[in-house]
């Protein structure tokens, strides 16, 4: 694994008008940087990224259902008792899920380390399914890079095969796109897997989250009052079932991507579960929830996460490494798990990050963030890479 | 390979934002964008009653009557729905306006609908088609319940997108909006709205 710098294509901002890849660069700063690439060699791909990520899903999977049949755990889990029968039965019927992302620190060599699972609202979809697989076309195209190189992303053929599978699972129904207002990278996001699902034949339409409407019978509908009986919603359900239309959850009609089950993967308390279940699998880190540190005798420096929080918000570390700054943010009234320190990588100046896809259970492809800081936030930049 | 093999980049280009079409309320007009729509158009017939329906097209009186029948049921479920007959017959004329029983709102009659080619045995609903009162450049013009416009009346056919063909989404009166949202609207006070949003 070797961080390249490469030239930047002449005018690729202007493509990015072009193609509507509108967030590219997000208050002043870089957010997608494409003058350097990561380069992996096929069996850091496959046997790195690839097997590892599969596994981790079926472990997850294990961890919902232990959870769904298990009220203690449902509690430590801070999910609200009100929704408990909302998230069994969605998991009871096997409602279908679309997307995930794992987030892990590996360096090329040695074992990936699962830092966390995005499995309710992963975002970088377009960047990396669509904007750095044509970087790639373009950088072959104009002979800058071989015409052998390739890269592991087949994340939007997946997606758009996965949408074709849905349509067979609840066919005529329209897809209710989401998400909240005034996020552009939120608004891209969705936009991107609404053209996935019309590429797949889906009817679809759009509506924020803010302007769902409810009608007497407690259906969901959106700013032209239709009914909605499908929805995608780039929206935290953690969120959700704490707002005032959660009283309506699981009573009305509706097939929800990602379904409620993800509540429980999408949650750090993932974390404990899996290091208990699986304990000393070389692809987790010893985690522990905050009554059980005593388990935790011999771990020197732990990462402080809330249950609940995005984009590498308030994480904090005690112990050995107790002098890096620790990322403030909105997060952390429900409480915090701790999970044994493994920095990220270091390449140059950057510490790097690597998330895998998954469509439903199959691994799709990476995406890499970098940063000046060990913690990725969300400006962290996004870069390609290429398998050679 | 371990990438996409083959993505369609004229699809991926994204068009200048579409103006947005004239809406009203509950019925938005889309026949603009479903001109671009690349699926081939359907030839249909709009028939005003069971009878019309039984002398102008290939379906026999019993068919007829089922399709009238799933009309009306289409009409109850998708037509638009006005919060007075006012506004009601604003769009749709003086009199063309009815309130269903013991619901708190008006629907429109309507005045035909819509039989597909028979030759074409894909399975479709029998959608009523509504004629659009109101002053404009759709004026008098027949559409379907969801604003689908399909022309003026008064053809022997019309050729529409097969969408047109397919049931509408339900229409409901919304009583509340506004019951998502509120945590992120809480949380986003902090970092001064700097967060790109609420994805992860």
């Amino acid at each position: 694994m070797l961080r390249i710098p490469i030239a930047e294509r002449p005018q690729w901002q202007q493509k990015a008008e072009e193609f509507g890849f509108e967030f590219h660069t997000m208050y002043g700063e870089i957010y997608w940087d494409e003058t350097a690439y990561y380069q992996f060699t096929l069996e850091q791909i496959e046997k790195g990224i690839e097997e590892p990520t599969e596994d981790i899903h079926q472990m997850c999977l294990a961890v919902v259902e232990k959870v769904v049949n298990d009220e203690a755990l449902m509690r430590r889990f801070c999910l609200p008792e009100a929704q408990w029968d909302f998230i069994r039965q969605s998991w009871r019927n096997g409602d279908p899920s679309l997307y995930s992302r794992l987030d892990f620190a590996y360096s090329g060599n040695g074992d990936a380390k699962l830092y966390e699972n995005n499995a309710d609202t992963p975002t970088s979809v377009y960047e990396t399914g669509f904007w750095q697989w044509l970087w790639l076309q373009d950088n072959v195209d104009t002979g800058k890079l071989p015409a052998h190189t390739d890269q592991f992303n087949c994340l939007q053929e997946k997606l758009v095969n996965r949408f074709k599978e849905i349509k067979y699972l609840t066919p005529d129904r329209i897809l209710h796109f989401s998400c909240c207002k005034d996020t552009p990278e939120d608004r891209g996001t969705v936009q991107y897997l609404e053209d996935c699902a019309n590429e797949a034949g889906i009817n679809t339409d759009f509506v924020y989250i803010d302007d769902i409407g409810r009608d007497e019978h407690g259906n969901f509908s959106d700013m032209d009052d239709h009914v909605i009986n499908s929805m995608f919603k780039l929206y935290p359900w953690e969120f959700m079932m704490q707002e005032t239309f959660s009283e309506s959850l699981g009573k009305n009609n509706i097939r929800w991507l990602e379904p409620p089950w993800k509540s429980i993967l999408s949650n750090k308390a993932l974390l404990p579960m899996l290091w208990k279940m699986f304990p000393n699998h070389p692809n987790l880190l010893p985690a522990f929830f905050e009554d059980e540190l005593h388990l935790a005798s011999g771990v020197d420096s732990m990462v402080k996460k809330p249950i609940f929080s995005r984009e590498g918000s308030n994480i904090s570390f005690i112990g050995k490494n107790a002098d890096i700054e620790a990322s403030s943010g909105p997060y952390g009234e429900e409480g915090f798990i701790y999970q044994a320190t493994h920095m990220l990588p270091k390449f140059g100046d950057s510490y790097t990050l690597i998330g895998s896809w998954l469509v439903d259970n199959q691994a799709a492809g990476i995406s890499i963030r970098e940063d000046r800081n060990p913690i990725t936030q969300d400006m962290s930049r996004f870069l390609p890479h290429v398998i050679v | 390979m371990k990438r996409s093999q083959y993505i369609d980049l004229d699809k991926m280009r994204k068009a200048k934002p579409k103006t947005l079409s004239f809406r009203p309320l509950t019925l938005a007009i889309a026949s603009i964008t479903l001109a671009a729509c690349s699926q081939p158009d359907e030839e249909v017939k709009i028939v005003a009653s069971v009878d019309d329906c039984k002398a102008n097209t290939s379906l026999t009186l019993e068919q007829c009557e089922v399709a009238y029948k799933q009309a009306l049921e289409e009409a109850v479920r998708t037509g638009p729905r006005y919060g007075s007959q006012r506004q009601c017959e604003e769009d749709f004329g003086y009199d063309q306006c009815v309130r269903p029983q013991s619901s708190g709102f008006f629907m429109p009659m309507f005045t035909g609908f819509m039989i597909g080619n028979m030759l074409s045995n894909r399975s479709y609903t029998y959608n009523p088609v509504y004629q659009y009162r109101n002053s404009g450049s759709y004026r008098n013009r027949l559409m379907t319940a969801d604003g689908t416009v399909v022309g003026m009346p008064g053809k022997r056919s019309y050729h529409v997108p097969p969408s047109t063909l397919k049931p509408k989404p339900k229409v409901t009166r919304t009583v509340s909006r506004g019951g998502f949202g509120s945590v992120a609207s809480a949380k986003s006070s902090w970092g001064g709205g700097k967060s790109k949003g609420w994805g992860g």
